[in-house]
């Protein structure tokens, strides 16, 4: 600690600071901020919960606001909009909860039981009861089991089925309850919504009045505000200015804890097995890309042959074919050589790297000849020149391959897309990460949390092997 | 143990000729100095002999056996580099043992090898160290103890003191000696100091231009050098040259016939009168225990003299000088001894 203060506190030969120092330490601040900003803005949004992410806040911190509840309930009478007020948190947030949370600490049975009318159906339907209702109902009354599957049905299917004729036997409130489970006319899944709770001052009458909105942008002027005592009054403009929020700090790990314990509602999203598979072919593709690199490089630095001219310059043309241009090609190769859908499908096409070969080439023509021939008078042979002398010789330019090698393989998204984006098992954590947006859903909260778990393992690599980089073999052993 | 043979050896880059027909005999247990001035192919015959370079023509013969076709690494050599060429990753041991690793000897009998070598060397104490951690004379021990460790049946010498300071260099210089006394084994040493082959060499080589020019012990060549190459290569500082017909009288007059060039060693001219030149004085250096001259004669060639004592001569003051008449060399119009 005390040497990181001193590196930081160091001046220009003098004692003070000087006009020099403070463009050198403020370039530096500048610099940090410029690469540190983004990388704290996913750290803090990768906390920040479903909600806030959805009305796009632009806070850097998690703060969350008060909330109420918009509900929208389906009925014979047509459709009814309403707020509901003071709800508990845990009800609000019960998309948000844990599995484990929603059946331990609550009891959503016996909170329902306190609302009556429309208040009621909503929130029936957002605590994921009417389903369990209906299951229940189904069983109680012997009504037969396709009426289950029924909701998940393809229409083309449903034809085959009538669910009317089950419904004459039953009440009232048994028919509600089947027709929403079962989505029939008039009946559609009630809406519940989370809506910011702002105070602002009613145009109307002066005074202050409680509003709900659906996100709070201060760049407009106005916010589309519906007043809570009258939400069927419609929609009201409220200048920004003037409202009244209502925040605290209420990070949501559940962005993280959902996806890695395989909790994610909606898709299977076993973070484990995506993280192997990039780990696995991080590690093999990084050992092979090295070994291919480092022994062509050393042919073409230390072996004179012919064609040795043409071949380098061949590998280095390659680096001006863009990488998108081969997408076809590679596609043709792995699945004609049966890799598709394997994560060697993955490894193999992207092992040889002209970047390699030519940065390792480099490097080794600095390494002395005299040194091989020394290792040839000392009855070598070639593979251990190569594996005992020039390898370990060419090791900072080979760290530098491998932690490169590491980060295109983990960062990939490109080749596990053309090999094995048809074979879930064979995911990797980016291909992962782009399952988070879906047709039908988008659940941007635990993609940003699995983005900063996915940046763990390069950050690691990178400070742990970054010495190698700088330090290097310092001696040449020759002279 | 093992003598050496070169026949007619040639080499060749591309289309420039290096090397030009070299035949050379060297015993078992002898040293062997390669001498000539920079780029004049003695460290490529020497590469050639370890097997490092490609024999363009001619027969390379160990012991009876052409190895012309056999690697460097089974030809059996050893060879100490200029740079030393030690490898900077390993430890002086690992240093050591690598060549008897691969040719798969047992550990116990490595261990063995590696100390007696050592010992010899005086580097016990720094086994565990790497080459960048060494002194320039220890890395020069090691890189003679990876090749001594070999027990090769030839062992070569690639100017191997070059890059030691001047002291160093002495010592070295007797310790190797000693060395090739102590092991009898045969060496090839490749220098283009003259002091150096003329101090450690049984036979010296002097090659120019990829010729060889004259092979003979170091007395013989400082005596008798075959022309004004090797006399003028051999002994320092350089043997004085001047045109015959610039010469007085008095010498011309015991000159052999045909000469066209006139040779005396600067340590053969002393002061005084009986063959008489005369000699400006440009500049006196004083060493103390010898006095080196140097001075223009009337026909404005430049000579010195080495006097073994101080002198008081000053600069610009006009001398007569002489020589023993035994001393003087004498060489024909193609530059050949008379």
């Amino acid at each position: 600690m005390s040497a990181v203060i001193k590196f930081f506190s160091r001046t220009q030969g003098h004692k003070k600071l000087s006009f020099v120092d403070w463009i050198a330490y403020g370039y530096l601040f500048l610099g940090f901020l410029i690469i540190f900003l983004p990388v704290a803005w996913l750290l803090l949004n990768s906390i920040k919960s479903q909600f806030l992410l959805q009305k796009l806040d632009t806070n850097l911190l998690p703060l969350d606001y008060d909330r109420v509840v918009r509900a929208t309930v389906f009925g014979p009478e047509g459709k009814e909009i309403f707020i509901i007020k003071d709800l508990p948190d845990w009800v609000i947030y019960w998309n948000e909860l844990r599995d484990e949370d929603k059946k331990q600490k609550n009891d959503p049975e016996a909170f329902i039981l306190k609302f009556d009318g429309n208040e009621y159906y909503a929130l029936r339907t957002h605590l994921g009861l009417v389903s369990k209702h209906a299951k229940e109902l189904i069983k109680n009354k012997n009504l037969p089991e396709w009426l289950i599957k029924y909701p998940s049905m393809f229409p083309n299917a449903k034809k085959d089925y009538d669910p009317d004729t089950y419904l004459k036997g039953l009440n009232e409130e048994e028919i509600r309850l089947l027709s929403e489970f079962l989505v029939l006319k008039p009946y559609k899944p009630n809406g519940f919504t989370s809506q910011i709770l702002v105070s602002a001052i009613n145009p109307d009458t002066q005074e202050i009045e409680e509003y709900s909105v659906n996100r709070i942008n201060t760049n407009k002027e106005t916010i589309n505000a519906r007043l809570i005592s009258n939400p069927q009054g419609g929609i009201v403009k409220i200048p920004s200015n003037e409202i009244i929020v209502n925040k605290k700090l209420r990070p949501s790990w559940i962005n993280y804890s959902d996806p890695l314990t395989n909790n994610v509602r909606g898709m299977n999203f076993d973070a484990i097995k995506c993280l192997n598979n990039s780990v696995f072919v991080t590690i093999v593709a990084t050992i092979i890309t090295v070994l291919i690199n480092s022994m062509a490089a050393f042919a073409l630095s230390k072996y004179r042959f012919n064609g040795q001219i043409i071949f380098f310059i061949i590998i280095l043309a390659t680096l001006m074919v863009p990488a998108s241009v081969l997408i076809v090609g590679i596609f043709k190769m792995v699945s004609v050589t049966g890799l598709s859908g394997t994560l060697w499908g993955v490894i193999i096409p992207g092992a040889a790297t002209p970047t390699g070969v030519f940065m390792l080439r480099q490097y080794m023509l600095t390494i002395p000849d005299e040194l091989l021939e020394a290792a040839r008078m000392d009855a070598a042979s070639e593979w251990s020149i190569f594996w005992r002398i020039v390898f370990p010789l060419a090791l900072p330019a080979i760290a530098v391959l491998a932690i490169l090698s590491i980060i295109w393989r983990w960062n990939d998204l490109i080749l596990p897309m053309i090999a094995v984006s048809t074979t879930k098992t064979a995911y990797t954590i980016q291909l992962c990460l782009l399952d988070f947006q879906g047709e039908y859903v988008a659940q941007e909260h635990y993609r940003l949390a699995m983005t900063v778990v996915s940046l763990i393992p390069t950050t690691l690599v990178f400070v742990f092997l970054q010495r190698y980089i700088t330090t290097g073999i310092a001696t040449t052993g020759m002279k | 143990m093992a003598n050496l043979e070169l026949i007619d050896v040639k080499k060749t880059y591309d289309k420039l000729q290096v090397i030009h027909g070299i035949d050379l005999e060297i015993s078992d247990g002898e040293f062997c100095v390669l001498v000539g001035p920079s780029g004049c192919g003695k460290s490529t015959l020497l590469r050639m002999i370890a097997g490092l370079e490609a024999i363009t023509e001619g027969k390379i013969v160990i012991d009876g056996k052409t190895v012309n076709n056999i690697s460097a690494a089974k030809r059996g050599l050893a060879m100490v580099f200029q740079s030393y060429a030690l490898y900077p990753h390993m430890s002086v041991r690992q240093n050591l043992a690598f060549g008897l690793e691969n040719l798969k000897m047992k550990k116990d009998e490595i261990d063995e090898r590696i100390m007696q070598a050592v010992k010899l060397l005086r580097i016990e104490d720094y086994l565990k160290r790497k080459p960048g951690q060494l002194s320039g004379g220890q890395r020069q021990r090691v890189a003679i103890g990876r090749a001594i460790v070999r027990e090769p049946s030839i062992y070569l010498f690639d100017e191997p003191l070059s890059n030691l300071d001047a002291e160093l260099r002495v010592a070295t210089r007797v310790e190797l000696k000693a060395l090739h006394e102590r092991l009898g084994n045969t060496m090839i040493y490749v220098t283009h100091d003259q002091v150096e082959a003329m101090t450690m060499a049984d036979k010296i080589v002097v090659i120019n231009e990829g010729i060889v020019e004259q092979v003979g012990s170091p007395l013989n060549l400082y005596n008798k050098p075959a022309n004004i190459f090797v006399a003028g290569f051999i002994g320092s500082p350089r043997m004085n040259f001047l045109e015959f017909e610039s010469l007085p009288n008095d010498i011309k007059s015991f000159a052999p016939s045909n000469s066209n060039v006139f040779g005396v060693r600067p340590e053969h001219l002393y002061i005084g009168n009986e063959h008489s030149l005369k000699l400006k004085i440009k500049n006196v250096e004083q060493l103390g225990s010898d006095s080196y001259l140097y001075g223009e004669t009337v026909s404005n060639q430049n000579l010195s003299i080495k006097l073994n004592h101080q002198t008081d001569i000053k600069v610009n003051s006009e001398i007569d000088i002489s020589f023993e008449k035994e001393n003087a060399h004498w060489f024909n119009k193609d530059g050949i001894s008379i």
